[in-house]
């Protein structure tokens, strides 16, 4: 050995030790960046000399993990927000806006009116309870369907990022498997990946696999194919605006139809899956709940003319389909938007509000009052009475076959807070889930900045003995130059 | 080499994830802890909160009919007022004509407590209430007696009845001739139907037989007012009018004594009528304050089950609060502690 070559490994080494700090600055740099995966600089023992290689953290199953508990959580979440909103929008803050509530003071109006039925003002304020239902009825279903169509466009919206998100996969994969061919560090392009990965996961729910050269394949987890070389096509055609009975169209994964998820704690995954129940799911039943209540009104406000002679025929309400009444016990779609007040009572369309009390706002033969007398109470009180009676309704909507309507509407709310509780409760595990896989995932894969200045520390040490060896060196050389001159 | 490891991020996240966490629950323990309900009805009880919003409808509904059966009780007791002025009416009368049977009055005076009788009876019944006629029956905005003055439906039939009784008029001489038989059969023939038979309704009521009905509970209705066509009125409105109207100078003493003394009775059973009226209208006041009671226990009732379910504990929801803020505090001060701990700082 000679002192030049003594002198040349200290130079290799001091080239190591740069090389390492610059890994250990720049995993530093990328401390708070989760998508960042932590770089060791490993000196390898290659034949001839010592060198450092760069290894990259990684741990396949945690990241999977976490992949799941992002979908889990994207696609419960996007359910939760959703219920809350449209709680807000159709039965309001402490279901004040609810049809339940309306249908109630509905029929304290009534009381009160058939208390004093020679009481015009009553007869209005009844006509005014009555207004605020239908407007709960027609305010719920526009709530419902602009509701429906904002996440028709939020589907859209969410399917151009996804086919966005699988393009810019393809450049990250490709870059991955050029590298690993040509042998190139990889570590970069592996993070961009993952990171694209992630993102698609909060949309629907993927597995992946990687084959040889390190080329990645996606499929969603209901196995048809999301990327595989190339991206595949997530196809989707907006409906545009959005009315009762609307069916929504559906989202195509490689042909594929997304399934429609069930329950408060869904088993839909990822964001697109969540809308998708929003949409197609709970709006739709909401509807079809708020309809049977408009049916619920129309029926027992119906006009019966005296012994029964003529018909039933609407009467305080009534909808597009009037002055007939809709058939007993079917849904009719879209009637809660359809429900407004029959124009022969209302004051505000020129009508006489008096007509409740007395009978007769489909001509003279549904007139009960025939003495016109002006505290004549029986049909109020009967409106009263029918209100308090059982009636069916279509199983269809998802409630109950028989009871009152106001039980009927207060189910409503029950069942949709059932929901909404689930979605919440289970909304909160699954974000924990999230957060705690993220958190393993991070742990396994992070950067720990104490570890990396303590790394840090060895590397000043190797570095200040190095060039120590480096002046020894010089030292010695400069002593045998000195000898000889 | 192989360790295990804490990441700086997951570490700093961990911390902010858990005092987010603890922040959004305190959010919640004040506002359960200030309003003494849960934050969200709906997520903490779920499909029950049916349940809830029922009782708490319900409980407004009830309260509701304890307002109307308000109106209803009010109307009652200016019946049952009116039912205790026709009975001094009566009273007032069957003194004067006890009086006058007893030979002490002079006709006019009689004639004249006749008259005002028929006007203080017409002005009871006629009294409107909070904007109804609480006496017509159902038709309770048209006034259900017409005064008995000339030119009226009700004097008119009353002239034409007499005189085609007798074949001449009140004011005629020839009344003087009427015996105290013909004043009978004049009562029983002519003037009965006239009040207790279709006259009345023909020539001096409005009102309808029918009486307002009310709802006083979820499921209980009762006839809640009295009808001026009910016998009593009309008995008293016939001795009235005819003592009123007929006993006259004019009028044969003979006349006159039958006259009397047929009315006297009339008069006594309107006064025992009224009573019996006044008991009835008694029962439905006591019938719709035992519904008002019997509701407002079951609104306490249901305001109970509210607050049972949708209630928390003061002092739990107090104690959570102060739980929570220690934590919060604990968490702060950890945060500050781990942040500090670096190794940066020994560096250097």
């Amino acid at each position: 050995m000679s002192l030049s070559s003594a002198l040349n490994i200290a130079q290799s080494s001091l080239r190591n030790t740069a090389r390492q700090t610059s890994v250990v600055s720049r995993n530093v740099l990328e401390a708070s960046n989760p998508d960042y995966s932590r770089r060791m600089a490993v000196t390898t023992a290659s034949p001839g000399a010592r060198s450092v290689e760069i290894q990259r953290a990684a741990n396949e199953q945690l990241f999977r993990q976490n992949l799941a508990a992002l979908s889990a959580f994207n696609g419960q979440s996007t359910l939760f927000n959703g219920m809350e909103r449209l709680n807000l929008m159709v039965n309001g803050v402490d279901n004040s806006t609810s049809p339940a509530t309306a249908i109630g003071k509905l029929q304290e109006a009534l009381q009160l009116y058939s208390a004093s039925p020679s009481n015009k003002n009553l007869a209005e304020n009844t006509l005014d309870a009555a207004r605020q239902v239908v407007r709960t009825l027609n305010d719920g279903t526009t709530a419902i369907q602009s509701f429906r169509t904002a996440a028709d466009q939020e589907i859209g919206t969410a399917v151009n990022e996804l086919n966005d998100l699988l393009s810019q996969l393809e450049t990250a994969n490709n870059a991955v498997v050029t590298g690993t061919r040509t042998g190139k560090d990889t570590s970069d392009v592996l993070d961009q990946r993952d990171a694209i990965v992630k993102k698609i996961a909060e949309y629907v729910p993927v597995s992946t696999y990687t084959r040889a050269d390190n080329d990645l394949v996606v499929l969603t987890k209901d196995g048809s194919m999301l990327f595989e070389t190339v991206p595949r096509k997530v196809s989707f055609t907006p409906s545009g605006v959005y009315a009762p009975g609307t069916t929504g169209s559906k989202v195509y994964i490689d042909g594929v139809p997304v399934a429609l998820g069930t329950g408060g704690n869904t088993d839909a995954s990822g964001r697109l899956a969540g809308m998708i129940q929003l949409r197609d799911g709970v709006t739709t039943t909401m509807q079809s709940q708020l309809d049977e209540v408009a049916r619920g009104l129309i029926t027992a406000f119906s006009e019966t003319s005296p012994g029964g002679v003529l018909p039933n025929q609407t009467g305080l309400f009534t909808w597009s389909g009037g002055p007939a009444v809709p058939a007993a016990g079917t849904l009719v779609t879209g009637l809660a938007g359809q429900i407004r007040l029959n124009p022969a009572l209302d004051s505000a369309q020129g009508g006489n509000p008096e007509l409740l009390r007395d009978g007769g706002a489909n001509g003279a033969g549904y007139v009960h009052n025939t003495g016109n007398n002006a505290a004549y109470s029986s049909l109020l009180i009967g409106y009263g009475e029918r209100l308090d009676a059982p009636m069916t309704f279509d199983p269809a909507a998802g409630l109950e076959s028989s009871s009152t309507l106001g039980d009927y509407a207060t189910s409503s709310i029950g069942w949709f807070d059932g929901l909404r509780k689930s979605a919440s409760s289970a909304a909160d595990s699954k974000e924990a889930l999230a957060v705690r896989t993220a958190e393993a995932l991070s742990n396994e894969t992070g950067v720990n900045i104490d570890q990396e200045m303590s790394l840090l520390l060895d590397l000043e040490h190797s570095y200040e003995a190095s060039s120590r060896l480096i002046r020894a060196v010089d030292e010695m050389f400069a002593a045998l130059l000195g000898a000889v001159r | 080499m192989k360790t295990t490891l804490v990441s700086t991020l997951s570490s700093s996240q961990s911390l902010r994830y858990s005092t987010m966490r603890t922040q959004v629950d305190l959010v919640k323990a004040q506002k359960e802890r200030d309003t003494g309900k849960v934050f969200d009805s709906g997520i903490a009880l779920g499909a029950r909160t049916a349940q809830t919003v029922t009782f708490a409808r319900d409980v407004e509904r009830l309260n509701g009919i304890v307002d109307s059966n308000g109106i209803v009780s009010a109307r009652l007791k200016a019946t049952q007022d009116s039912l205790t002025s026709m009975t001094g009416i009566a009273e007032q009368l069957l003194g004067v004509l006890t009086a006058n049977a007893s030979g002490d009055a002079a006709p006019s005076v009689t004639r004249d407590a006749g008259k005002s009788a028929l006007a203080a009876l017409t002005s009871v019944l006629n009294t409107p209430f909070n904007g109804e006629y609480i006496f017509a029956g159902i038709n309770t905005d048209v006034k259900p007696i017409d005064a008995f003055a000339s030119g009226s439906p009700a004097k008119t039939a009353f002239d034409t009845a007499f005189q085609t009784h007798f074949g001449f008029s009140q004011s005629d001489p020839q009344a003087a001739s009427i015996s105290a038989a013909d004043m009978e059969t004049f009562i029983t023939t002519a003037l009965e139907p006239q009040f207790l038979g279709s006259g009345w309704q023909a020539n001096w009521s409005s009102a309808t037989d029918q009486t307002i009905v009310s709802r006083i509970a979820l499921n209980e209705t009762a006839s809640t007012s009295v009808s001026g066509n009910n016998d009593a009125i009309r008995k008293l409105a016939m001795a009235a009018a005819s003592i009123g109207d007929l006993f006259d100078a004019n009028l044969s003493e003979a006349g006159r004594n039958a006259l009397v003394n047929q009315m006297v009775g009339v008069v006594g059973e309107a006064i025992a009528s009224l009573a019996a009226l006044q008991s009835e209208t008694g029962v439905v006041e006591q019938r719709v304050d035992a519904a008002s009671d019997r509701i407002k226990v079951q609104a306490d009732l249901f305001e109970r089950l509210i607050i049972d379910t949708e209630g928390v504990d003061p002092y739990e929801a107090a104690s959570r609060v102060s739980d929570l803020l220690s934590q919060l505090e604990t968490s702060y001060a950890i945060t500050a502690r781990i942040q500090q701990l670096s190794l940066l700082r020994f560096l250097g």
